[in-house]
This record gives C-alpha cells, structure tokens and sequence, in this order.
C-alpha cells in the first residue's frame, strides 16, 4: 500500500487475515507497492553483485600485486577494466543496493508507517538499478568502461553507472521523505530508532552528494562521446568515483552501521544506549564530516591536501563520533544483561572496523602538514623522509575497512532483523563464520593494503614496483579480499537457506528483545505493516511497557512464535 | 515482558477511527529530488569553474577563438523565467482559492514561457558557433546548458500533469499538494537558471 493511495477498507478481521502475506503475481513483483518485496529484492541482489564485485576485485588485486607483469589481462587497459567493474560492482552494485533494502524495509516498520511514501517509486528505483548494473556488465564485456577500446561502450559505462547511481538517489529520496512525512503519531524525529535516524543521515548524505558524481559522469560521456578524450585515455575515468572512494567520504557507507550498531546493542543487552539525543548527535556529524569532502571535491583535485580545511577537519575528526558511540554502546554492554549472538558480535566489530579505518586514515595527514609546517617554517621540516601515503594503496586499505565494517553492519542488520524480514532467524553458526570472514578480511585487506602504501604502490596500479617488497603485502591484500568474498558468499548462503525454507520456522520474541516498535507487529509484517496506526510516547516503546510483543511468526510460517527456537535452529542448521 | 498481544488492543479506538493523517509527501519528495538535481547542477558547474580557472591562469582565453556568447539573449531568457515564476506561483494561489479557470491560465501562461525560453537558447545556440565537436570547453558549455534545459522539460512536464489533474478537479483549496510540488521543482529550475546565467553567460 503506498501511503499516496487510499487505504484499504478495514477488513474488520482479525490479527491472523491480517498477517497473511500476499500471495505472488506477476504484478506485485514488477511493481510491488510494498515496502517489504523491494527491501528483500535490493538485499539478494546486492548480495549476488557485492560477490561478483570482490571476486574479480580479488582477481585484480593478484593482478596488480604481480610485478612480472600482466598475466591474467592482456595490457594495462584491461587491468583498469578489471579493476574498475570490481569497485563499481561492490559498491554500487553491491553493499549500496543491500543498505537501502535493509532501509526500505525496516525503517517504515521502524517509525511506524504502513509503508513506504512512494512504494511504486522505491520499485522503480530498483528495476532502474538493476537495468543499469546489467548494462554496465554488459558495457564490460563489450570493452567498455575505462579502459575500454570501444567509444560506443564507454559510453554505456557512463550512462549505467549513472543509472544506478540515479537509482540510489531516487530509492534514498523515497526513505528520506517516508521518514520526514510518514512517521507515526508520537514518533518524533528525536524518538526516532537509531537505525532510522542513520538511514535519515545516510539518504541526505546521498541526495546531495551523489548527484555531484552524476554530473562527472555526464561531462565524461560527453567528453568521450564527442572524441575530447582519446580512446586510449580511457582509463583515467577510473577517477570519476573517487569523490565517494576517498576518505573521509568513504566513511558515508559506514553511517547506516552506526545507527545499527546502536540498535542492536540496546536490543541484545536489553539496556537501550542511554545518551539517545549525544547518540544521534554523533551519527549526524560523522555525516557532515563526511560530506565535506563532498564539497571540497566540487571544485578542486580530490586529493588529500592541507589547504582543504573541510576535508582536514573531516579527517580529523571523524574517529570522535565512532568512538562517542562505541562508548555508549560499552556501557550498555557493560551495564545491561549481554547474550552473544551473532548481530551483536557483527555491529561491534563493524564500529571497530569503522573506527579503525578513520584512524588509520589520520596517516594520510602527516605529508600535507609536514608540507604545511614546512611553508611556514621553511628548511624545519625534512621532506625527503616525510610519510608519503597520498597516492598509494593508502586509499585502497581504507576503503576495504569501510566496505568490511558496512558489509559486517549488514550481516548484522540481517541476523536481528531476519525474523522480520523472512520469518525466521539466520543460522547463527554460518553467520559467526562469515563475521569472522568479514572482519578477518576487512582487517587483513586494509592492513595489506597500507601496508604497501608504506612502501610506495602505487594506488591505481598499473605500474607495479617490486623492489619495495610489495608483493608480500600484496598476498595479505588478496587473501583479505578474498575472505570477504568468503563472507559475501556465507551471507548469501544463510539467506538462501532462509528463503528456500530448509531452516525450520519459528524464533523467540523474548530471546530478541527488540524495543523498538517494529518488534509490535507480525513477523513478517503484514501488508501495510501494523493492523492500526500505533502511537508512541517514547523512543523505546517496547522497554516502556506501551506496546507489547505480537508474536514474531507470521500464520503463513507455520504457527506463533515459539521459545527459545533460535539456538536450536541454528544447531540443526548447522 | 508479554510475548504476544492482540495489536488492536494497543490503540485507542477514537484514534483507530480517525482518518491517517497525510502529510505533504509529495512536497517533501519534490523538495528532497529539487536539492538533489540543484546539488548536480552546482557540480557541473563547479567543473567548469575550476577548469576556466586553469586555462585562465596559464595566460590563454577561456571560450575559443571566434566563439561569442551575447548577453541579450540570456537576459531575456532569464527575465522570461523570472516571469515563469510568478505565474506558476498564481497557479497555486489559485488553486489554493478553489479558482480552476485562473489556475490553469497561469499554467498555460508559466508553460508558455518555458516554452518561448527553450526557444531563446535553440537561437542562443546557432549565434554562439561553438562546435561541440571542435573544442573541449563546448562539452562543458553544452553539458551545462543542456542538463538545463532538460530540467526545464521536466518542470514543463511536472506542470502539464498537475495542470490536467487540476482540471479534473484532484487539486482545489483542501489538496494541492501536487500544484505546490510543481511550484516548488519550476522554481528550483529557474534558480538553477540564475547559476548558469552569472556563471556562463556573465562571467563567460
């Protein structure tokens, strides 16, 4: 039901025909006006792409650590090819696809919404991305992209990328006005979930930054379709992302894990984070740090440079909120009743992933303020042994610890929400085993990655230098890489499992203690999420004794929830 | 903590019978994909700003030899989305006073000056003789402008839909919301004019 449209008469029936979930037709999946079919398709999709997206990034990075050589592309063109799908792939193709299907069905359970504002708009959003992302494999194929040999497929490279990213924009835009304009009675902005307000954070973040990409992407098709770039440039289009694959820019991908992590944590240890408004404080200017590279790269070289005062404090500072938040998580744990469970285990080593790659990323800043130091006192500071990161693979470490810790919040995110989502618990054993992929990996590919910063690679690396003892640090990259691949492959397994039923239904409702308000109605949800609008008085209306639990299993899964299944499950899974 | 609960017995039933209310989505979605195409468009226009500025540093003349951009036309065209503005907002106004035949004269009006500036920058373009396939700098010039006029088909577009819907009596004085979001993106375009105007056609 899109919330444009009429209501549906009250059937006058009882919680059960409202649980039921609608049966398939042709027309609800091309054009579903529920919130909860779009969610789930973004997340398989995303999860199907981020996997493609690592296993050749993983492929280019043995590529790129080889110093004998192209041995899997044939020349340096290829290799950005290889190098640039992998990275449009995972990232738009993968983990920003999986974070809006995450948000688009939770968050208008979340704040209480029947659905989402423009449903059909939000399905739209996703044919529109998966249109593109096909083209752009396509425009692969066919030597396109950078790097690409044929000007008509470079071309389709552009207008894909775009497509998707349009997409994004246009998904996050229906989020952002569902949570400005749909929101329950009592749900103000400040009661908001934590994973809410992030969500807010995040679609801001993308509706006025992404757009500025788009626009690169315009002026290089035309540049390439009217022939101001030569055919064999191609590759320096590889730079057209690196407005959002710099940090701290970068860092936008990790917003939604803040707000996760915040949730989950008060949900596992039944102690809600206490300071809610320093909370979402500290999620809002982790954003605006972030977004301050947006608009230092609006008009002058994305490159790390001390002149920058946004991208500086943005770097400067970023490490605060992440720290501000793990504390007060820490204190939940500390103060609150902890049961290890996998999305507790996954949102914490994703704020640690996060807080590690913003502190890391304080690295980059000793060369321009050795530089700056040096323009002001000249001949006090000694360039030649300065640290020198910007331009290395410095940039590539940092990414893959952002990406580990959004991919960890979505494991997360996925084992808290799973019974909401499908109806029933992910296996806790495989889920373990792809968290420890993931962060293992994360840690293991950026570690790898700075490391041969360290020694001088080269970060877009099609001139491999051997003699600074790259490769040995090249080999931690790829392995890191390839356990992420790992991970990918274990969470779409764990889903997959779920989907095609062979988990037994049922999960405990006391075992989550969810406190937030999408905990108050079936799980899933049914066709317009909630049998009556609920009203709320508090921003934990579950802890607060306002509403109380409707059972976490929906008819259609085969009877009410069940005590203490979870566990069980997870045993006969695995 | 109660593990299940019948939902309706958590709402009140003076509330459950109250129609939902219905905030102005269509205005904050308008306004959320308006910030999003001015963001865009400042890009584009940031691009530009930095690549004259190199060129202009090293000595060498930013728009190529030959090339000559007049003001009159761009002025023109600016005034007559100045007055696009005005009419589009009396479209609200009159719909918001339930006034359906002035409502959609002034969408006919705002629309036909749309229409006469799409016009003006047709003839802009054969006065400039900037060949888009000679020179880098028409990529840009041509990017720009024609990212604009894109956005002013999409406004007319935007326009014509909720002109017909206030015709066929979906917007009057209690909902017009749709009229707003219309008023709202045409105003957004027509500002985004004014960048464009002082940033190619002024400081060329």
């Amino acid at each position: 039901m899109a919330l444009t449209e009429t209501r549906p008469a009250d059937t006058g029936s009882d919680g059960a025909d409202l649980a039921a979930l609608p049966s398939f037709t042709p027309d609800g999946f091309l054009g579903s006006v529920d919130h909860k079919p779009i969610g789930r398709m973004f997340v398989g999709g995303g999860i199907i792409f981020l996997l493609a997206g690592l296993v050749i990034g993983a492929i280019g990075a043995v590529e790129s650590f080889d110093g004998s050589g192209f041995q899997i592309a044939r020349d340096a063109d290829e290799f950005a090819q290889i190098w640039s799908i992998s990275r449009d792939l995972a990232v738009f193709g993968g983990l920003v696809p999986i974070l809006i299907g995450i948000g688009l069905y939770i968050v208008p359970l979340q704040i209480g919404a029947p659905s989402l504002a423009f449903a059909r708009g939000a399905s739209g959003a996703f044919w529109t991305w998966l249109l593109g992302t096909g083209l752009l494999i396509v425009a692969y194929l066919l030597n396109g992209g950078p790097g690409g040999g044929r000007r008509d497929f470079v071309v389709l490279w552009a207008c894909s990328l775009a497509m998707m990213i349009g997409a994004a924009v246009w998904a996050l835009i229906v989020l952002a006005s569902t949570i400005l304009g749909a929101r329950t009675v009592g749900m103000t902005m400040d009661r908001m979930p934590f994973t809410s307000w992030a969500y807010f954070m995040f679609s801001l973040h993308a509706i006025f930054s992404l757009p500025i990409v788009m626009g690169e992407l315009l002026l290089a098709l035309l540049r390439v379709r009217y022939g101001h770039l030569d055919i064999t440039e191609t590759a320096s289009l590889t730079g057209v992302l690196d407005g959002v694959g710099l940090a701290p820019s970068i860092y936008w991908l990790g917003l939604p894990a803040l707000g996760v992590a915040a949730d989950v944590i008060g949900a596992h240890t039944g102690f809600p984070i206490l300071q809610r408004r320093l909370t979402m404080v500290a999620i809002t200017v982790f954003q605006l740090l972030a977004f301050g590279q947006d608009l230092v790269g609006m008009a002058t070289e994305r490159t790390i440079d001390f002149d920058n005062v946004l991208l500086v404090v943005g770097l400067l500072a970023a490490p605060l909120p992440v720290v501000a938040i793990l504390g007060l998580g820490g204190n939940s744990l500390r103060q609150g009743t902890l049961r290890v469970k996998a999305a507790l285990v996954a949102v914490l080593l994703s704020g640690l992933l996060l807080l590690a790659a913003t502190v890391v990323s304080l690295l980059g800043l000793v060369e321009p303020v050795m530089g700056y130091l040096d323009e002001l006192f000249p001949g006090s500071v000694d360039m030649t042994n300065s640290l020198v990161l910007n331009g290395t693979t410095f940039h590539e470490g940092i990414r893959g610890l952002v990406m580990a810790a959004a991919l960890l919040a979505v494991i997360g995110a996925l084992h808290h929400w799973a019974p909401k989502i499908w109806g029933r618990s992910l296996a806790e054993p495989m889920g373990l085993l792809s968290i420890a992929l993931a962060a293992g990996g994360g840690l293991v590919w950026g570690l790898g990655e700075v490391g041969a910063g360290f020694a001088d690679q080269p970060w877009y690396p099609a001139s491999v230098d051997t003699t600074g003892g790259q490769e040995a640090f090249g080999v931690i990259a790829i392995l890191g890489i390839a356990l992420l691949a790992g991970s990918a492959a274990l969470v779409g397994g764990n889903v997959v499992s779920v989907v095609a039923g062979r988990k037994p239904a049922g999960t405990s409702a006391a075992d989550w203690s969810g406190l937030t308000l999408e905990w108050a109605t079936a799980s899933p949800p049914p066709l317009g999420n909630f049998p009556a609008p609920p009203i709320v008085s508090s921003a934990t209306p579950l802890a607060d004794g306002e509403l109380a639990y409707d059972g976490l299993t929906s008819e259609s899964d085969g009877g009410a929830g069940s005590e203490d299944t979870s566990e069980d499950d997870a045993g006969e899974e695995s | 903590m109660a593990v299940t609960t019948t939902p309706h017995d958590v709402i009140p039933a003076s509330y459950a019978e109250a129609p939902p209310a219905r905030p102005r989505l269509l205005v904050l979605a308008t306004s959320l994909a308006s910030a999003a195409m001015a963001m865009g468009f400042i890009g584009l226009h940031s691009v530009y700003i930095a690549d004259r500025a190199d060129r202009l540093a090293t000595g060498e003349r930013w728009l190529p030899d030959g090339v000559n951009i007049p003001l009159t036309q761009p002025n023109f065209m600016g005034l007559t989305l100045a007055f696009s503005v005005v009419t589009i907002w009396w479209a609200v106004s009159a719909t918001r006073s339930d006034d359906r035949a002035n409502s959609v004269l002034a969408f006919a009006i705002s629309l036909l000056f749309a229409f006469a500036y799409l016009a003006q920058t047709a003839y802009l373009f054969t006065i400039m003789e900037i060949e888009i396939l000679a020179d880098e700098r028409a990529v840009l010039l041509y990017g720009i402008i024609g990212t604009h006029l894109v956005m002013a088909v999409a406004a007319m577009v935007f326009a014509i839909v909720m002109a017909l819907r206030t015709i066929g009596g979906d917007y009057n004085s209690r909902d017009y919301e749709g009229v707003l979001s219309a008023a709202i993106f045409w105003t957004m375009m027509v500002a985004m004019y004014g960048v464009m105007w002082y940033v190619i056609y002024i400081t060329k």
